[in-house]
């Protein structure tokens, strides 16, 4: 047992070796890594203590156990909290990723150069437009006194819908006009993959009469496939990050019940009120379920598709 | 092999413009010495620029010589970020991180964070030290602004003009449909009716609302806030609390506040508000009026009629005349722009600092900017460069770029908000000259705006602003609550609207208030 | 190659026709791509219009969106590009882009490529390793923090370091390499080449698309980052881009001094609108070089055959 052991051992020892310039290739980076991202996870222990300054020492400030994570369980609205953080990551999933992916593959397919290039060239630029400039523009679609929207429905002799400020229609506007602007940006690492696809297997599949759709589905679809899971494994990751940037300049109080949401909440108690250690607790929080999500879905995607982060 | 080759340069050549990245930045980092008895003080100062957008004091301004023959002081100015939330967070986050600057300035809660923290300098001492200053802005009010545990931590300075905002109606568009200045609310509802539905701005179409406004609160401004104070000031609801002896307490405890929300329930309902109110934010809703969307709104005297302000609607509207009016009566006789309190901004010294040995040499600096020559330099720039002395001794803006109202000149005045105290006849005449409008030829002056508007009546509520705040949840609800009464998700009954109130006060709405009155109490700010 | 080339799709050479089902799927395509095409104009049109707006425009919205040219006022790209600070914050962003993309791609690509090798011992973990941190967003203090005390704070490398390998952007790019056939690595180590080499000479150029487009990511953001630089950056003169514009848009509308509006006859919304062009400009540089790799993307095949 133990000889066996030991030999396990070495043979472990020799494929190590065996590898070892590519260890030296990557010691340097993952230091690097290290000290940059664990550095910061260390002084999260913040979240456990009454912090208030590094002048008094992060290791100095008296721990108080649980006590910032309890602030931010007990809050009042915790759970509408994480209903709408769920809501809307998983909505933004479920129609950005797949829009993204049909507007590679339309882009892939089109057989009009001309317009595939110019959708290609144009797709990303929304990207660039700061929520300032959406909220700008989907004020202009749908406010209720003179947006383009409601003075079609008072045309059409219908009555205006406050569009922005009512609860029904809110998480519509959020979700899709993030797919909107985003779609084109995470078209490009899709079609980077399409790239990279052998154009063999299409010669292949065309002698032997299969259809355009049959080679999406059976060629095009499982070559990306790779990719597709690898992105969507990350964005699980990141499920309870639900768009801070863009719900901070989209929602108002009459929308709160459905607006708020994790980010928003702590900005508004943790950051502008300088509470760091609860601000730090609710991100711990999000990563304990992120990495909960991403074990598990890790785990199934492995069973299911051959394809898994690690 | 000729492939591996052009890789390996490459891959050089980025590692080596990487490595010089690195190395770049600032290299004389080493400044922050402490007092030496030869070298010149190093003192960092963040401060709010008086304009964000023309950018940063020059090196080559003049007082960072005058300073340094004088006090022997070097100073690093450095702005803030412009916006206020920004503001907040990057001071708490330096001072998480220990990263303050020697001088500083914030919001009355970011500074008592940092007080209660052990951040900030005890300066109760050095008032003596700034003998003009103390008798120009350091009142017993201003200093119990600052105080805590019975010390000073800070130096409460004037921030803006007070009572400077005041509620303004189309002039132009009450002529055209043969109506008087509203007086009463009732008056009001059937203004803002007819500039609704009556077509004032006569172009055939009907895309006109009677009052316009957007969702501006703080501390002293809750929910629906500054726009709609007028409105409930004629509840006699103004403000977060009401700050009298006889009747202290949190507004919206007050059954008044369910007479003003059927009134504003009621403009909502007949839409004769513009009903992207909402939505609106700072620009949309002064955009909005500059294109004639409504005709009754509440502003600010320069962001009305100052001349840069006033030219686009100058412009659309040549006819058009916007007049400030008085805060309309309600049906107990009340009527109120709105609270009007002090808006003060705290200079801080760090703890840092003042272990450094730096607050004394901070405090003089400070005193030389509030009076003569550093007054003059940081507030209007050097004479015959930025300004000229006008006959009157009021400093004028020197024509063109140069000039301290134009884009060169005001890099020069940037640390204006350390010197100005807000209320000299000096300061508000040069801020405000009068001016003739470029397209209707109109003689106008926003100086005379601002007088009109301080005349008018509002509730004296000094001390307001520095009122316990609610938790952001409480803060939540009821944001979240009055939004859905106006919206019509809750319908605005008497018995919903006990029930929100019940609810509000149990989640601590009550506790809330107590805190408040024994603060007010101590603090004797009850009127 | 010389025959014309219709599809971003490498044509085959083999004449095969088209079925009814291939034209309706064809048509499909076009439709789809029509409407992705009218989608993603509309809010880029109306954002040039807006920046084209005068002070004096009255109308809605659509009004606004048919602009005629005689009526577009160009102050708004005044008003950014004629700023005393623009140069500066241009060369501080330039300065931070150029360090931040080089310092992300000497570190992405060997790490990327490392864990793409398969049979790596210990790759499993190292891989958690990695995927931990990203998961655990722990916020703004705790890295202001550990940049204070690296001292960074007031050097530029502050906005980019902390950020320099982004796990989602790293691992993107490792899944490329897997897909690299490892017959070609294999054969690479069979004609004695180390791992360094095999990089250079095998992984590297069939993989210009993907380093480049993950260069880009990083770029871009490097470039448009506003929070970091707000942070760490108290110096005036090292203030980038998105610090400037921020300025000049809030200085335009917030202040206590309005009515001292600089120096902009624009209104906010055209200079809002007319900043976001200054933000896509390294994007609108690069990525026509970009779309010329995305168009070889026949390499890979061309290779293995």
């Amino acid at each position: 047992m133990e000889q066996q052991n030991f030999k396990v051992k070495k043979n472990m020892w020799k494929e190590v070796k065996r590898f070892s310039s590519v260890y030296a290739l990557i010691v340097i980076p993952v230091i690097f890594y290290i000290v940059m991202k664990y550095t910061p996870l260390w002084n999260a222990q913040i979240a456990f203590r009454d912090f208030k300054s590094v002048r008094y020492g992060i290791v100095g400030s008296p721990f108080v156990g649980m006590k910032n994570f309890s602030e931010f369980f007990h809050s009042y609205y915790f759970w509408p909290l994480i209903r709408n953080t769920l809501m809307y990551s998983f909505g933004k999933l479920l129609i950005s990723l797949p829009l993204s992916i049909v507007l590679a593959i339309t882009i892939y397919e089109c057989r009009h150069r001309w317009l595939s290039k110019t959708v290609q060239t144009l797709a990303y630029l929304p990207h660039f437009l700061s929520w300032v400039i959406m909220y700008g523009i989907l004020l202009a679609l749908l406010a209720p006194g003179d947006g383009v929207v409601n003075d079609l429905i008072k045309l059409a002799g219908g009555k205006p819908v406050d569009f922005l400020t009512n609860s029904t229609a809110f998480p519509w506007i959020v979700i899709l006009s993030d797919a909107w602007k985003e779609m084109g940006w995470s078209a490009i690492i899709f079609i980077a993959a399409l790239m990279g696809i052998d154009v063999s297997l299409f010669e292949a599949a065309m002698v032997e009469g299969a259809s355009s759709w049959q080679r999406v589905k059976y060629i095009t679809l499982p070559s990306i496939r790779p990719v597709i899971v690898t992105v969507l494994l990350l964005k699980i990751g990141t499920i309870m990050e639900a768009g801070f940037n863009q719900i901070f300049m989209l929602y108002s109080p009459a929308v709160y019940n459905v607006g708020d949401i994790i980010d928003t909440w702590v900005y508004r108690q943790g950051l502008l009120d300088g509470r760091f250690g609860l601000a730090t607790a609710a991100g711990l929080f999000k990563g304990v379920i992120g990495m909960l999500l991403v074990f598990t879905s890790n785990y199934f995607s492995k069973k299911v598709t051959e394809n898994s982060l690690f | 092999m000729k492939l591996n080759r052009k890789a390996l340069v490459l891959a050089t050549a980025l590692a080596a413009v990487g490595s010089f990245a690195f190395a770049q930045g600032s290299s004389e980092s080493a400044g922050s010495k402490t007092t030496q008895d030869a070298g010149p003080v190093h003192v960092t100062l963040w401060y709010p620029a008086t304009q964000t957008e023309v950018g940063p004091l020059p090196n080559d301004w003049v007082g960072y010589q005058i300073i340094k023959d004088k006090f022997n002081i070097e100073l690093e100015a450095q702005t803030l970020p412009s916006g206020t939330q920004d503001q907040d967070v990057k001071i708490q986050a330096a001072a998480a991180a220990d990263d303050l600057p020697d001088m500083f300035t914030a919001g009355r809660e970011v500074w008592l964070r940092l007080a209660n923290n052990g951040m900030l300098a005890d300066v109760t001492d050095l008032y003596a030290r700034m003998p003009n200053r103390t008798q120009l802005m350091f009142d017993d009010g201003a200093k119990k602004y600052t105080t805590l545990n019975g010390r000073n931590y800070g130096f409460a300075t004037p921030a803006a003009v007070s009572r400077n905002e005041g509620l303004v109606i189309r002039k132009d568009w009450l002529d055209k449909l043969g109506l008087e200045v509203p007086k009463t609310t009732d008056d009001l509802l059937k203004v803002l009716h007819a500039f609704t539905y009556d077509d004032p701005d006569g172009n055939g179409k009907n895309d006109t609302y009677g009052y316009g406004a957007f969702v501006e609160t703080n501390n002293y401004e809750a929910y629906p806030g500054r726009r709609l104070e007028p409105l409930m000031g004629a509840f006699g609801v103004e403000g977060t609390w009401n700050m009298t002896k006889a009747d202290f307490g949190l507004q919206i405890n007050k059954p008044e506040f369910y007479d003003f929300m059927v009134f504003m329930k009621q403009i909502i309902d007949d839409g004769v508000i513009d009903p992207n109110w909402m939505a609106y934010k700072k620009d949309d809703f002064r955009g909005a009026w500059k294109q004639g969307k409504f005709g009754c709104f509440r502003e600010q005297n320069s962001a009305l009629h100052s001349e840069n302000n006033y030219a686009p609607f100058d412009a659309n509207f040549p006819n058009g005349d916007i007049i400030v009016i008085d805060p309309v009566t309600g049906p107990s006789g009340k009527a109120s722009v709105g609270p009007a309190v002090r808006n003060m901004r705290v200079w801080c010294i760090s703890a840092k600092a003042a272990e450094q040995g730096k607050a004394e040499k901070i405090a003089d600096l400070f005193e030389w900017m509030s009076y003569g020559e550093g007054y003059m330099l940081c507030g209007f720039g050097r004479e015959g460069v930025e300004y000229t002395l006008d006959a009157n001794g009021n400093p004028q803006s020197v024509p063109g770029d140069k000039g301290y109202n134009g884009p060169v000149g005001q890099t020069y005045i940037q640390l204006r908000n350390m010197a100005f105290n807000y209320t000299s006849d000096m300061e508000l005449a040069s801020r405000y000259p009068s001016y003739t409008t470029k397209v209707s030829g109109k003689h106008m002056s926003s100086l005379e705006t601002l007088h009109n508007m301080q005349g008018r009546k509002w509730t004296d509520a000094v001390g307001m602003e520095s009122m316990p705040v609610p938790s952001t949840d409480l803060k939540t609800f009821y944001e979240q609550g009055l939004a859905e009464f106006f919206s019509g998700k809750r319908e605005l009954t008497k018995d919903n609207w006990n029930a929100f109130v019940k609810q509000f006060n149990d989640m601590g709405g009550k506790a809330w208030e107590e805190e408040g009155r024994k603060y007010a109490e101590a603090n004797g700010l009850l009127k | 190659m010389a025959k014309k080339q219709n599809s971003l799709k490498p044509q085959t050479s083999a004449v095969v026709k088209l079925s009814k089902a291939d034209h309706a799927f064809s048509i499909g395509v076009d439709i789809i791509m029509a409407f992705f095409l009218i989608v993603i104009a509309i809010p880029l049109w109306s954002t040039i219009m807006l920046s084209l707006r005068p002070s004096t425009f009255i109308g809605s919205y659509l009004q606004g969106m048919v602009l005629p040219p005689w009526k577009w006022s160009f102050a708004a790209y005044r008003s950014l590009l004629g700023n005393n600070g623009f140069l500066l914050a241009f060369w501080n962003s330039v300065r931070i882009l150029i360090g931040g993309v080089a310092c992300a791609l000497v570190l992405n690509i060997p790490l990327a490529y490392g864990l793409s090798v398969r049979g790596l011992p210990g790759k499993k973990w190292l891989t958690i390793l990695i995927v931990i941190p990203y998961v655990f967003n722990v916020g703004m203090v705790p890295t202001y923090i550990m940049v204070a005390k690296f001292g960074l704070t007031n050097h530029l490398a502050s906005v980019y370091l902390p950020v320099a390998i982004n796990t989602y952007n790293l691992l993107i790019m490792r899944s490329f390499f897997e897909g690299i056939p490892n017959e070609l690595r294999e054969s690479a180590s069979i004609d004695g080449c180390n791992e360094v080499q095999t990089l250079i000479r095998i992984i590297l150029p069939l993989s210009k698309a993907i380093i480049l487009t993950i260069g880009l990511f990083y770029g871009v953001n490097f470039w448009n980052n506003y929070f970091n630089p707000m942070l760490y950056l108290s110096k005036d003169y090292l203030r980038p881009l998105p610090i400037l514009l921020r300025n000049i848009l809030i200085g335009a509308s917030m202040n206590e001094f309005v009515e001292a509006r600089a120096f902009s006859d624009a209104p906010v919304e055209a200079i809002k609108a007319a900043s976001v062009f200054m933000s896509a400009i390294p994007m609108v540089i690069a990525y026509p070089f970009i779309q010329k790799y995305f168009t070889k993307g026949t390499l890979l095949g061309s290779v293995k055959g």
